[in-house]
């Protein structure tokens, strides 16, 4: 079986002769646009070569691989990526022999020597083998240091290129566009991140665009796989310079959130800090629009979408909280942020509970709730899109100040009979936006009629809830959860299902048979028995 | 301390052995432990390198060995203290040139990287990859923008500064400094040029400009060398013997002397009309007159600075203000002073 095919065998080696070891700019652009497809086919000669039992059937099945790594290893470019680089090494180390047989492998021996030679030293008289062997140091500290030096040079020159001023209109530095074509290869070098941070600064302090691509490219795959640490200003520099790179942050990190385990809202605003989005949000108006944007079409397309309410909360939370840490004369008008609401509900929302008087909430939610009223009456009365518009924005500015929706449950438990209304009429908003067929009061007084009979009955919790999820339009999955968490005991269950037998009966003899019911209610035993 | 300077004569008789075929007996253990001594001989050389009295005798224990391995093994290079720092990496490079070394001891010392742990002794990975980006941007920085010079001349003398620096901070090392500068020029003995740009730069180096400690002590090594002055500012370009001579008022002085004695070397020919030059020196009119061009167009203080020193010299050599019988006239003639 072919490893690897003539046609890509001979555009590499026309490759890797083209590259040679001149640098010159357009070189060194080519070698950074193919690093990705070239580490590719290395891992394919790889495979293929530690299939081989002898290195003499591996220049014999791969002829041209001795000139190919050959060239490739005398290409600083090649070399300086750190995963060609292993990938390079791993090949010859395949094609070294501990015992070898003929002349063939001794001579692919002393090859693969030479070739480590002069990976690792320099040319023998020149200035850089001389300061080198007396520097007093081993050679990779030597390098090392060398590395961060010309990376502070580079870095001095970057920042001084650009004269501060925002938007303007030519670059002083045409080098700029070079640099970062040389840093494509060398993103996750810990020494290279000062630069990496000027190149991003610069890219956003001025106005032109001439960072490479394949530069940012890396950087952001680098970063979202964990290769790359860098400065939370170059990661904000990074966002603002490319929309690509901040959109794709923003769904990788709702993924994580979404799979992983820190959904848990008490580690969830950490979380969602370290992403460094809110952050970033609170410099950057268009930044934040965008990730709103983003979370909020993943709202609107899935169904389970608590996980998603609790980030948009946590997010908007968090990204309040460090705009109000930000100088007054750098803040924008809130306004500024939610450009589609009404502005009226801008206040009372987007101020936090812990800002309130715990004596005031019921008030303020009272307030919430008659601005609230006023655009779903609007909705009601116009026929337009744009007043329905308007009531969606308004309950995604409540789903994003969802602390106000947990504070009017949590009130709703010690609240008097008098005080219910208005935090019954949010929750049901809150899950129930539209207004469609008027259901609203309906649902309300549902509401209502449920929330006294809760209260009145605390002590036959089980029953109620069974009631509730017998009945509830909730999806099916909360009963496992229910079952899982709340009736877990023997004796509770034996009760649960006389309850249910109960209802059962009842059902029975009603005048129509609600399916949807039943099914719930056959779910529920089955999972109880 | 006997018990070091045994060490220290063991690990001598390893790198000679690396070198010659009595390595084809190595076996895994052997190798192994040889690195062990290598490692060990280098934080020898980090511990006491700048300290004159345990450093001087280890230099000599290196010298008596040097010489009797010489006598037993012709073929082996005498080792200096300075190289100490680097026992492991001259191990490995006489191990991976020498043809008899044993196959099987390679793979030893180039692990597969996907097992071998990221820090472990024989990792190469972070030296390649340090030096290859080093390397990357040094040429791709194609603008000589740090007073003419390359970056990479930059970087290398700004690093030979340093570690200068770390030597003569300490009293009693100045004879070590002065090794380390001979060490360097002798081995680039072939192509001083590029070497002479990395001393301009290591002259240029030190950011706070009030520690003149380096450039004063190379300037002196300079002037001892013989004739290494002369080359070195003829190799520099103008504009950048200028911008050292503008930081350091020592090298203007040592620049002039030998911009002096350039003009020294030259001679009127009354036939031709030139100044000609009359020794090997390839100084002819015109670079000496290049030259004072630069320094004239530098700006203040040096400006003045030189024009003053032109026609003090030309005082001195008779005040004549006809051409062909001071060069100094005929400079300021040509530089229409």
């Amino acid at each position: 079986m072919e490893a690897v095919s003539d046609t890509d065998v001979q555009f590499w080696m026309a490759k890797a002769m083209i590259w040679g070891e001149d640098l010159s700019c357009s070189a060194l652009l080519d070698t950074s646009r193919h690093l990705c497809s070239l580490r590719s086919f290395l891992q394919q000669v790889l495979q293929g070569l530690q299939q081989m039992s002898s290195t003499s059937e591996a220049m014999k099945t791969f002829p041209f691989v001795g000139q190919f790594l050959g060239r490739l290893c005398w290409n600083p470019c090649v070399i300086a990526d750190e995963r060609s680089q292993r990938l390079l090494l791993r090949c010859l180390s395949c094609l070294y022999s501990a015992e070898p047989l003929n002349a063939v492998e001794q001579k692919a021996n002393m090859w693969i020597k030479d070739m480590l030679c002069h990976l690792i030293s320099e040319e023998e008289g020149s200035v850089a083998h001389t300061t080198v062997k007396h520097a007093g140091v081993t050679p990779k500290r030597y390098h090392s240091e060398a590395l961060q030096k010309v990376v502070s040079l580079m870095t001095e020159e970057v920042i001084k290129s650009c004269d501060g001023l925002p938007n303007t209109a030519r670059c002083l530095n045409g080098n700029i566009h070079t640099m970062s074509t040389a840093c494509v290869a060398l993103v996750t070098c810990l020494e290279m991140s000062p630069l990496i941070g000027a190149l991003l600064k610069h890219s956003v302090l001025c106005g032109c665009s001439c960072l490479n691509q394949e530069f940012i490219k890396e950087i952001n795959e680098a970063l979202i796989s964990k290769r790359l640490v860098l400065e939370d200003e170059a990661v904000v520099n990074l966002w603002c310079y490319s929309p690509t790179c901040l959109e794709g942050a923003a769904v990788s990190f709702l993924e994580s959130v979404l799979s992983g385990h820190e959904t848990m809202t008490q580690s969830l605003d950490k979380h969602v800090n370290d992403s460094l989005l809110p952050r970033a949000s609170a410099h950057h108006c268009h930044i934040f629009l965008t990730v709103n944007e983003i979370y909020r079409n993943v709202l609107t397309e899935i169904d389970e979408n608590l996980a998603v309410r609790a980030l948009i909360q946590v997010f908007t939370a968090c990204f309040l909280q460090r705009l109000t840490g930000q100088k007054p004369q750098d803040r924008l008008p809130l306004r500024a942020f939610f450009p589609n609401v009404t502005p009226c509900l801008l206040t009372p929302l987007l101020t936090a509970p812990s800002e309130v008087p715990r004596e005031a909430w019921l008030d303020h939610l009272s307030w919430i709730r008659s601005l609230l009223q006023s655009v779903t009456e609007n909705e009601e009365a116009g026929e337009d899109g744009r007043a329905y518009q308007a009531v969606f924005e308004a309950w995604f500015l409540l789903v994003q100040c969802g602390y106000w929706v947990d504070t009017a449950a949590e009130l709703l438990v010690l609240a008097a009979p008098e005080n219910a209304e208005p935090l019954l009429w949010l929750l049901t908003f809150f899950h129930h936006p539209t207004n469609r067929g008027h259901q609203r009061s309906q649902q309300t007084a549902v509401a209502r009629e449920a929330w006294t009979h809760l209260r009145m009955l605390k002590p036959h919790f089980a029953f109620i809830f069974i009631n509730f999820t017998v009945f509830s339009h909730g999806p099916v999955s909360i009963i496992t959860e229910i079952t899982d968490k709340v009736l877990t005991e023997a004796a509770v269950k034996r009760r649960a299902l006389w309850i249910l037998a109960l209802i059962r009966c009842r059902l029975n003899s009603a005048a129509t048979r609600d399916d949807r019911v039943y099914s719930r209610l056959r779910t529920l035993q089955d999972t109880l028995l | 301390m006997e018990a070091v300077l045994r060490h220290l004569t063991n690990i001598l008789e390893l790198l000679a052995v690396s070198q010659t075929d009595h390595v084809s007996e190595w076996d895994r253990h052997t190798t192994l432990r040889a690195f062990q001594w290598a490692e060990y001989c280098e934080q020898l050389h980090s511990r006491f390198q700048c300290n004159p009295a345990v450093r001087s005798a280890l230099e000599s224990a290196l010298s008596d060995t040097n010489q009797r391995l010489q006598q037993a093994l012709p073929s082996c290079s005498p080792v200096m203290f300075s190289e100490l720092a680097q026992c492991q990496h001259m191990l490995l490079i006489h191990l991976l040139t020498n043809p008899s070394a044993p196959n099987s001891v390679i793979p030893i010392l180039f692990p597969d990287p996907k097992t071998a742990a990221q820090d472990s002794q024989f990792d190469q990975n972070s030296l390649i990859t340090c030096k290859s980006a080093f390397n990357l941007l040094c040429r791709t920085s194609d603008r000589t923008s740090y007073a003419g010079l390359h970056v990479e001349a930059v970087v290398r003398g700004k690093l030979l500064g340093n570690l200068l620096n770390s030597v003569l901070s300490r009293t009693g090392n100045d004879e070590y400094a002065r090794t380390l500068l001979d060490s360097i020029l002798h081995d680039s003995a072939g192509k001083p040029e590029s070497l002479y740009d990395v001393i301009a730069a290591a002259l240029l180096s030190p950011d706070d400009e009030t520690n003149s400690v380096v450039p004063h002590f190379i300037l002196a090594w300079l002037q001892e060398q013989d004739g290494c002055l002369s080359k070195l500012c003829k190799s520099l370009s103008p504009g950048l013997c200028t911008v050292i001579s503008r930081q350091s008022r020592e090298f203007k002085q040592a620049y002039w002397g030998v911009l002096k004695q350039w003009a020294s070397c030259l001679e009127f020919d009354v036939l031709e009309g030139l100044w000609v030059p009359t020794s090997d020196e390839p100084v002819t009119f015109i670079i000496l007159t290049d030259r004072f061009k630069e320094l004239l167009n530098s700006g203040p203080p040096l400006k003045e600075e030189t024009e003053t020193e032109l026609k003090t010299l030309k005082r001195e050599a008779g005040d004549f203000n006809v051409k062909g019988i001071c060069i100094w006239t005929d400079v300021i003639i040509q530089l229409k002073l």
